[in-house]
């Protein structure tokens, strides 16, 4: 079955891992996610071949940034009446403290949905969720439905 | 700071690629240079996709292309020298997309330096250099005190680590 085929069903948590499972980036990367009532939280497991920086040591900040756009992605699909595989248009991060080798969280906020377009602003955090590594905004192109 | 040679940068670029864990596990090396100009390259593997129902790769996979080009030429800018700057932002327009089984190119470039900050862009593009699939331009910050040129001796033997 394909992605397409699969996203056709409303997410749940067991969705969630499904969508997951089909893009072999987000498998490489490890990528999982929790569904907590209606947030959806997205988890990088700390993992020694995801460092940049192997003195401090520290994630390498493409796969930071690599996590949140797929945190996003997932996000807006699971938000979607039908959801369909959205493409990115343009990605703008801020690293805000170096984010060292250990579990990264990720939770998105849908901050503005339209027909074709989506903005879509994530955090990833370590120790606490208000003390974010990193916060980036995305815009999505929304494909028509087939 | 003197400008460095190419046989310099290319020592440089190429202990950093095998420094930095993850892109090295990526198989990201060093393509060419040219002036300040470096190009690194991302061989293709399957497990980059993205879209597994186009095969195009994730745009993730070019960020973490992008952002190790543009902090290598951080890096090795003839104005600054190897001391350590992190990346203060980094935004990316994905002007295309990259096709199942090519590997992918970013070229990267210093295009301001200040006391604290390096402006940097670059691109990525797959087939020729003309036909970009994505645009990159961030904010990197400079910190002097922060010296690299121990991480960079030839005596650590299989480079910096």
């Amino acid at each position: 079955m394909s992605l397409s085929d699969i996203i056709r069903h409303g997410p749940d948590a067991a969705t969630l891992q499904l969508w997951l499972k089909k893009v072999p980036y987000a498998v490489y990367l490890d990528i999982r996610a929790e569904q907590h009532g209606d947030e959806i939280l997205f988890i990088l497991p700390a993992d020694d071949k995801l460092i940049g920086n192997p003195t401090l040591p520290a994630l390498h900040g493409g796969v930071v940034g690599a996590f949140m756009e797929q945190a996003a992605v997932f996000h807006l699909m699971a938000r979607m009446s039908e959801p369909v595989i959205p493409r990115v248009i343009d990605f703008s991060l801020d690293y805000l403290r170096p984010t060292r080798l250990r579990d990264t969280y990720a939770s998105c906020t849908l901050t503005r949905q339209g027909r074709q377009i989506a903005n879509v602003s994530i955090s990833a955090w370590q120790e606490r969720s208000d003390t974010p590594n990193a916060i980036a905004r995305a815009h999505f192109l929304i494909p028509e439905p087939d | 700071m003197s400008a460095l040679t190419v046989a310099e940068k290319s020592d440089i670029i190429e202990k950093m690629c095998r420094y930095i864990t993850h892109g090295h596990l990526q198989g990201i090396c060093l393509e060419s240079i040219d002036g300040e100009e470096l190009t690194l390259r991302l061989p293709y593997r399957d497990e980059l996709v993205g879209n597994p129902d186009t095969g195009a790769i994730h745009g993730g996979a070019l960020t973490v292309l992008l952002d190790q080009a543009l902090g290598i030429a951080a890096i090795c800018c003839d104005r600054v020298g190897p001391v350590l700057t992190p990346t203060l932002d980094l935004r990316i327009d994905h002007l295309g997309t990259a096709p199942a089984g090519s590997d992918i190119f970013a070229t990267a470039r210093v295009y301001r330096v200040t006391r604290r900050v390096l402006f940097i862009a670059g691109f990525a593009y797959c087939e020729s250099r003309d036909k970009p699939i994505a645009r990159a331009t961030g904010s990197w910050v400079l910190m002097p005190e922060l010296d690299l040129t121990g991480l960079l001796e030839p005596a650590h033997g299989e480079g910096p680590s």
